[in-house]
């Protein structure tokens, strides 16, 4: 096993970590699919409203890939398909029945998968609405089923700090893992499976099949973070990764021939330590974050997920939810007090001298202005970017310098923007440039 | 609920957009958020962002200029009694010092917050906290007899010319405080060289007012012991109890200051060090040159280090990060090359006695170029990803 300690990153400790404990949560009565954590997705409906679906049931496709299908995690029938501006789509809403009929799409054993052609393996995981959980650096899109990959990198740790821990996601569902790992070697000899250091105390039944320990520095166990620290040539760069909730799926999937509906999630909070929950996929979230203060921000990754609505439901990849403490008011002369309850990776506050549990709110803490090249994205950037220099190539339209000084490689975990004491919004505008970029060259 | 908050909340919506008083919204909102901090909610991920803002930035750099600043008003006083020939307590001095620095640090600051206004209200962008800093690093490199409708000129000079018409605070190329300074000093050489350092001087006779990078020792006698007998003994030199420019001549204030912008982060310890490291490796260097005996060339490392204002613009002027370099190997060098500078000009140069205005400012226009270099040399080493 290798080991990855990169020395850049987030270094607070954040309270919230949520217990080791499982619950089951009950039956909701709605389910959700949202269209809103996947990227680049252009997606076609597939279903109206009223309609009645199966557990499996394929709800909306990928329009660039009419293949790729996202299917209902639940019978019921459509109550509401949601649309965002622009008639975007956010999500499809089903009522649910009280039984689940599932679309069956026949088992495969471990000796059929041997005897199973490529393509087919292929096409039975688009149809089963799993192929898509395997994603493509670095725009992040669905896995090219076209392209072999260079290497495959497994995530066992989430998006967030306290995204669902590995030990508990893979209790009792380790032949499931075992499995998983044997149809990615069919697409690829080169598997990293990488953990972080705090969660391999728990993960000793699995410890022959991880390859890498990464440390726990926040975005160290980030696939680009991950890739950005083995690669050795600029042929690994396409490698695809998939999260270790996201290879069980696709396990379970095969080995049951039916949609997987049950997946792991946590939900944190500042001052309390709630237990993994396991959910149904699709989940609405006031069932998830029970109650919480008015004004919180909920959000499925402090630092990389995206904001949800409380009367909406959890999103495709999405196993964490964080509920973010609202401030009160604008704090009289605050920015000449001596901060000892101020968080800060700088060392312009007295908290920096106390070694100690903290909490952040979802503010700005400030207002946004120039950049005066203080270099603190650079300081922080795990993947040894230079953001300020990106962005101002990027205001530039300069894609072709922002692509040199490594725009790509980003791993967009949302540091920069965290500790830009100019507030600017770093993290966004690199997404975007990237976003474009790919967008053009898809052409 | 706060009553200052009252107050601003019954004027809002005069300086709103709709307002009769539309267009000093800038001052509005500036004056708001001096008094409350604001924290909007985040919009964009990440949706948690770090407590340090610009205000804070500035202010721990402000924090790191008081020793200078009340020692300079001390120095003013005891300056200006020493020439007058009267022994002051520490008291008397301090506040005749700060009648005669006072006035400097608010017609500097009034003058150029007028400028900062006018132009955020005609381009309608909120004021930033940069001037802070400048306007109150100008004054502190100015002699305490500079006439204040000079002052008034400089900093004008400095936030328009040095940073206003390049797009505001972020985006100047050099350092605005040492563009009024340079303004002044080119422009009024009479008030900024010879007999100025001592205020409430004139017409005492018998006071050497130079400072001591003027001094040189004429035939036989070294320049340190001719130095001392000037008064500027290398203690004096270094805790600051000699004529000078208010803020420059303690090197242990600026040492203070330096240590509260390194720990902090806040200045990069980069620049300072480096510069610290250039000006010993060169002064070293002129001192090893034979046939410079009586000269500055003379000095050696330590005097060129404590005398004159060396240590005030490595550790304020040349940490201001955007008109350095913005890489960390740029600003090694870019320190480096300032004390390298520094010496040069203080030895090669007899037109001008001090040379770290002109060594900043003059890396000020190379640090792009050696970003430039630093990032050519970077990107060489990443796996290309295109």
């Amino acid at each position: 096993m290798e080991t990855l300690a990169p020395s850049k990153g987030f270094k607070l400790k954040l309270a919230g970590m949520p217990d080791t404990s499982v619950i089951r949560l009950t039956r909701p009565a709605t389910v959700g699919v949202s269209a809103q954590d996947i990227p680049h997705i252009r997606p076609k409906l597939l279903v109206k409203e009223k309609e009645a679906v199966k557990t499996g049931t394929p709800l909306f496709c990928d329009k660039r890939d009419p293949a790729i299908q996202y299917l209902s995690p639940g019978t019921g029938t459509v109550k509401q398909i949601c649309f965002g501006a622009r008639r975007r789509l956010l999500e499809v809403v089903i009522a649910l029945d009280s039984m689940d009929d599932f679309v069956e799409f026949g088992p495969v054993t471990s000796a059929d998968l041997v005897q199973l052609p490529d393509q087919e393996l292929i096409d039975r995981l688009k149809q089963g609405g799993v192929w898509q959980s395997l994603r493509q650096l670095p725009a992040r899109d669905t896995a090219d089923s076209g392209t072999a990959p260079p290497l495959i990198i497994v995530c066992l740790n989430g998006n967030d700090l306290f995204s669902p821990h590995p030990g508990q996601v893979l209790e009792n569902n380790i032949p499931q893992f075992e499995f998983g790992l044997a149809v990615l070697k069919r697409f690829c000899d080169r598997i990293i499976v990488a953990a972080r250091t705090s969660s391999m105390e728990q993960l000793n039944p699995v410890r022959h099949l991880i390859t890498h320990q990464v440390s726990d520095t926040y975005p160290a166990w980030n696939p680009g973070a991950i890739l950005y620290h083995i690669k050795e040539k600029p042929e690994e760069n396409t490698a695809w990764y998939i999260h270790v909730q996201d290879l069980l799926h696709l396990a379970r999937f095969l080995k049951t021939g039916r949609y997987p509906v049950e997946t792991m999630v946590t939900v944190t909070r500042g001052d309390d330590k709630k237990p993994h929950m396991i959910a149904r996929r699709g989940a609405p979230i006031p069932l998830l974050a029970g109650n919480f203060p008015a004004g919180s921000l909920i959000t499925t990754g402090r630092f990389n997920g995206r904001k949800v609505d409380p009367d909406t439901h959890l999103g495709f990849f999405e196993t964490t939810l964080n509920i973010l403490p609202d401030t009160p008011e604008d704090e009289m002369f605050g920015f000449l007090r001596p901060g000892l309850n101020k968080p800060t990776v700088s060392r312009a506050f007295l908290s920096c001298l106390i070694d100690r549990e903290v909490q952040l709110d979802g503010t700005l803490h400030g207002e946004e202005r120039a950049c005066i090249n203080c270099s603190y994205c650079e300081d922080i950037c795990p993947v040894d970017l230079m953001p300020s220099f990106i962005m101002k190539a990027l205001h530039g339209d300069d894609i072709e310098e922002a692509l040199e000084l490594g725009l790509l490689d980003c791993c967009r975990c949302g540091l920069c923007s965290f500790t830009c004491p100019s507030k600017i919004e770093l993290t966004r505008i690199l997404s975007q440039g990237m976003d474009t970029h790919h967008k053009d060259k898809q052409g | 609920m706060n009553p200052i908050k009252k107050i601003f909340d019954l004027l809002e919506y005069d300086f709103s957009d709709a307002g009769k008083f539309a267009k000093l919204g800038p001052l509005f909102d500036a004056t708001k958020t001096f008094f409350f901090l604001p924290s909007p909610k985040t919009r964009l991920g990440p949706f948690i962002r770090d407590h340090l803002d610009l205000k804070r930035y500035m202010s721990v750099v402000l924090l790191s200029l008081m020793p200078v600043l009340f020692f300079g008003m001390y120095n003013t006083g005891y300056q200006s009694g020493l020439a007058r020939g009267e022994s002051l307590d520490f008291w008397s001095a301090f506040l005749s010092g700060a009648w005669v620095v006072m006035p400097i640090i608010i017609v500097s600051y009034g003058v150029g917050f007028f400028w900062e206004i006018l132009f955020a209200a005609i381009r309608r962008h909120p004021i930033s906290e940069g001037f802070l800093v400048t306007g109150m690093l100008f004054p502190l490199t100015l002699p305490p007899t500079i006439p204040l409708w000079q002052v008034a000129l400089g900093i004008s000079f400095g936030v328009v010319i040095g940073k206003e018409i390049f797009g505001g605070t972020g985006r100047n190329i050099l350092n605005p405080a040492l563009t009024a300074r340079a303004f002044v000093f080119f422009s009024y050489p009479v008030t900024m060289s010879g007999n100025v350092w001592v205020a409430g001087a004139t017409g005492v006779d018998g006071i050497t007012g130079a400072t001591a990078l003027a001094v040189t020792a004429d035939g036989g006698t070294s320049l340190t012991a001719t130095l001392a007998d000037q008064g500027f003994t290398l203690p004096h030199l270094f805790f600051g109890l000699v004529p000078g420019s208010i803020g420059e001549t303690s090197a242990l204030c600026c040492l203070i200051g330096a240590a509260i912008l390194m720990i902090t982060r806040i200045g990069n310890y980069r620049i300072i060090l480096g510069g610290i490291a250039g000006l010993i490796l060169t002064a070293l260097l002129a001192w090893l040159l034979p046939g410079t005996y009586g000269t500055w060339a003379d000095a050696g490392p330590i005097y060129h280090l404590c005398a004159g204002g060396f240590l005030f613009g490595i550790s304020f002027m040349a940490t201001d990060p955007v008109s350095a370099p913005g890489t960390n190997p740029g600003r090694w060098i870019f320190g480096f090359l300032i004390g390298f500078l520094t010496v040069i000009l203080r030895v090669a140069n007899p037109a001008f006695a001090e040379g770290v205005m002109l060594a900043i400012l003059f890396m000020n226009v190379f640090a792009p170029l050696l970003d430039h270099l630093v990032m050519k040399h970077r990107i060489s080493k990443r796996i290309p990803n295109v």
